[in-house]
């Protein structure tokens, strides 16, 4: 009788669980993430009644990988494993963070932890560790949301995504009539540091400039997203990232010309004929050392276009809200737009299934091409099987 | 009697169909799917035939060496030309005129106090770059092909000396002078070049270098400013305006001998690409060739003698050339002495590897020392001096015959 009266809450508090994790896959009915897929729309968020909850994703590979005809890698990966939290403090108060295990632990970040404070749906106060809203896989890069293995070639090498900055800002929601709203962020950052350069042996490359957590030169750069949308899967979206990258200051003393990376980023996302078509195009202008130009590029740019077919929706008869998914996704990265050469294209096919919305099986063949500066091609193929799940 | 699918829902029928498609797809173009690996012979970066499984497995690793490009937080600089070997030589072979050299010296004084013998036009960030000083002797040198140098290092001294002819005496009008080089007190007596006393130079634009193992270890110091167990201090701008040595913070020397004798060995093994088929037209072309008398210097076979590497011993080595100097004329003269080849005189350039050079400069052709002529035509035509004989029964030739000539050197 005991067991039973201390089994009556817990059963009730799972169903009301289970009641709010179905109310958040009904789209029709769930409030709209102000990022769908991103910081504050998990799905673990739903699952726990108290004021913090714990969760995070896991993702892991097979990748068999060749290069002009010779295997370059075949062989198992954990790539990722994240925790996250988020606690609603108090009405108007709420923080979340993800913190990363990369490449089976040898890479540890905090990769996002902010706090938010509410003053109006138009002005949230935030401030940390951000996630910069530089593009929209920026936002909602979670491998059990995306539908391909690899992330989006345009977004590692020319964003440097997951990219996240210490920084302080504001972001907010607009609402312009039925279901068409406005969203917008805006935050001050330390920016990118002189890595793309000093640490880059192949000419710029922008994202090993990121992890700049101690600003290099106290000179902080703005980055800032502005999204339209009519409704739900449509959503066109401008962000910009701006500031200087290298030491051109200390202690009061000119030691250095101020070097500035400019980044502009267009992102889109519509559904055309039961198809989900997501993109984004992005171009960086970096202010290179006089003695490294003509090695070092000054203009860069690249792009992702993807497209995804659900389809078999129960399927497999045990698993009722199982369904599949196909797709495919062109990627172009232009690493210096003043040459013929240094360019990378990629097309990606898959197929995916996932048991629940929340867990995913990936199977994607990978054809790319990658020139040189002299623009002479290497040719790359590669199987890649990831699993990836939400817990 | 129609009816529709209700969207996102397709029947599994097609599913499969598309699935077994797609299977028979990749079974019947497995290389399209996989990549395919490039025709030995038709590549500047492979391998000799013959190697051993301990050499293939040492060829492999300089390779990596040769394509590894350095970060200025690795120790690229502070100045520099380009950041890899790899990033000069185009696939192995020869590199564009963006990426040529500028050597400059005060007739044999490398002008060391003006940051000679070669200007390093790039700097990382904190130091400065260099820029040609009034007053010296210019020379401006296209990255050549690496490919073959084990080959030409294996020819016996010998060999090459049997085709001399400094003073002319069979009146030909074409000499042939060795370069005599005393190699760098890093290049020891056992390295094939090396040891205290002159040798025969038959690498570089003038055959100043007599050693792979100075070639490479001086283009990792004076090209990348990578230092090295062989040249182990910075080359720093001595006509710089501002102190700069904070700029390169990473420890000298930057590389160990291991990795410079890791590219010596991998430039040392690497095969030159196989001439095209022949054709009647072809055998005209080379009948010609010989007949105007570029053969005497282009001589199209010399012949290795034994080597450690037995890839390499007593093999055809189908050069065209005799790797001496010759006097090339005042308009190729850059009138500036290198060792003992004076102004105007130039190794003969080998002619391997023709076939392909377009291939890997993004269609171009930079041929020459400087990279000025833009087709072989242009090429014969600027011959001049010893050459000016040659040249002119090449321009004199009917339009069929020439391009049998043609067709012929740029089947090499």
């Amino acid at each position: 009788m005991v067991r039973l009266r201390r089994a009556v809450p817990a059963l009730a508090l799972l169903a009301a669980g289970l009641a709010a994790r179905g109310a958040a896959q009904d789209t029709t009915r769930a409030p709209r993430p102000f990022v769908e897929g991103g910081v504050f729309d998990k799905p673990y968020l739903s699952r726990l009644l108290g004021r913090t909850a714990i969760g995070g994703y896991a993702e892991a590979h097979a990748r068999w990988e060749r290069a002009d005809g010779a295997t370059e890698e075949a062989g198992f990966l954990l790539r990722r494993w994240n925790i996250f939290t988020a606690t609603q403090v108090s009405d108007f108060v709420r923080i979340a963070a993800e913190l990363e295990f990369e490449e089976g632990g040898e890479e540890i970040t905090v990769e996002y932890a902010a706090i938010d404070v509410g003053i109006h749906p138009a002005l949230t106060v935030r401030a940390g560790m951000l996630l910069s809203p530089l593009g929209r896989f920026n936002l909602s890069h979670d491998s059990p949301r995306n539908e391909f293995t690899d992330r989006p070639l345009v977004s590692t090498e020319l964003l440097g995504v997951a990219l996240s900055e210490p920084g302080l800002g504001v972001l907010g929601l607009v609402g312009l009539g039925g279901a068409t709203r406005l969203t917008y962020e805006l935050y001050a950052v330390n920016g990118f540091d002189d890595g793309l350069i000093s640490d880059a042996a192949e000419g710029t490359r922008v994202a090993l400039g990121r992890r700049n957590v101690e600003d290099n030169n106290s000179s902080p750069a703005l980055v800032g997203r502005a999204a339209w949308s009519p409704r739900v899967g449509y959503e066109v979206g401008v962000s910009s990232h701006h500031g200087a990258y290298n030491v051109y200051r200390s202690e009061g003393v000119a030691v250095d010309e101020r070097r500035d990376l400019t980044i502009w980023v267009v992102d889109a996302e519509a559904r055309v004929a039961g198809v989900r078509v997501v993109g984004e195009a992005a171009a960086a202008t970096i202010d290179v050392p006089p003695g490294l130009r003509g090695i070092y590029a000054s203009r860069q740019r690249g792009l992702y276009v993807e497209a995804l077919r659900p389809f078999g929706r129960a399927w497999v008869r045990t698993m009722p809200g199982s369904f599949f998914a196909a797709g495919a996704r062109l990627d172009v990265v232009d690493f210096d737009a003043d040459i013929p050469g240094d360019v990378v294209r990629r097309v990606t096919v898959g197929l995916n299934f996932r048991p629940t919305q929340d867990t995913v099986l990936k199977l994607n063949f990978v054809r790319g091409r990658t020139t040189d500066r002299f623009n002479n091609p290497s040719d790359q193929a590669g199987l890649l099987f990831s699993v990836a799940t939400y817990f | 009697m129609h009816h529709r699918h209700r969207a996102g829902v397709v029947h599994p029928r097609r599913a499969a169909l598309a699935v077994a498609l797609a299977v028979a797809v990749a079974a019947s173009g497995c290389d399209l799917l996989t990549t395919e690996a490039p025709d030995p012979g038709e590549v500047f970066d492979g391998p000799v035939d013959g190697l051993t499984a301990a050499e293939l497995a040492a060829f492999v690793r300089g390779d990596r060496e040769f394509g590894r490009p350095f970060a200025p937080s690795e120790g690229l600089g502070p100045i520099f030309n380009n950041v890899s070997c790899a990033a000069c030589h185009s696939a192995d072979g020869r590199g564009r005129i963006e990426n040529a050299l500028t050597r400059f010296s005060i007739g044999l004084d490398p002008a060391l106090e003006l940051g000679g013998p070669q200007i390093q036009d790039k700097a990382i960030p904190g130091a400065e770059a260099e820029r040609l000083p009034a007053g010296v002797q210019v020379s401006v040198r296209l990255p050549p092909p690496v490919f073959g140098v084990g080959l030409i290092e294996a020819i016996p001294e010998a060999t090459i000396l049997a085709l001399t002819d400094s003073l002319d005496t069979d009146g030909d009008g074409i000499s042939g002078r060795p370069n005599w080089v005393t190699p760098p007190d890093f290049v020891p007596a056992d390295e094939p070049g090396g040891g205290p006393e002159p040798r025969l130079g038959r690498f570089s634009r003038k055959a100043q270098v007599a050693s792979i193992l100075h070639q490479v270890a001086g283009a990792y110091h004076q090209d990348m400013g990578i230092t090295s167990d062989f040249l182990p201090v910075e080359n720093r701008n001595p006509l710089a305006s501002r102190a700069t040595e904070a700029a390169d913070r990473v420890a000298d020397p930057e590389i160990p001998a291991g990795t410079v004798r890791a590219v010596v060995n991998y430039v040392r093994l690497l095969a030159p690409p196989a001439p095209g088929a022949d054709s009647p037209p072809r055998r005209q072309g080379a009948a010609l060739f010989g007949s105007l008398g570029c053969a005497r210097c282009h001589v199209p076979v010399l012949q290795t003698g034994p080597n450690p590497v037995a890839a390499l011993a007593n093999q055809p080595v189908r050069l065209y050339s005799d790797l001496l100097l010759h006097d090339m004329g005042d308009g190729l003269a850059d009138n500036r002495p290198d060792g003992s080849a004076s102004g105007s005189e130039w190794r003969t350039a080998p002619l391997w590897g023709l076939r392909l050079m377009r291939r890997f400069l993004n269609g171009d052709a930079f041929l020459l020392h400087d990279g000025r002529a833009r087709s072989i035509e242009e090429a014969i035509l600027l011959h001049g001096g010893e050459a000016q004989t040659a040249r002119d029964g090449f321009a004199a030739l009917g339009p069929d015959a020439r391009a049998a000539v043609l067709d012929f050197v740029g089947s090499r």
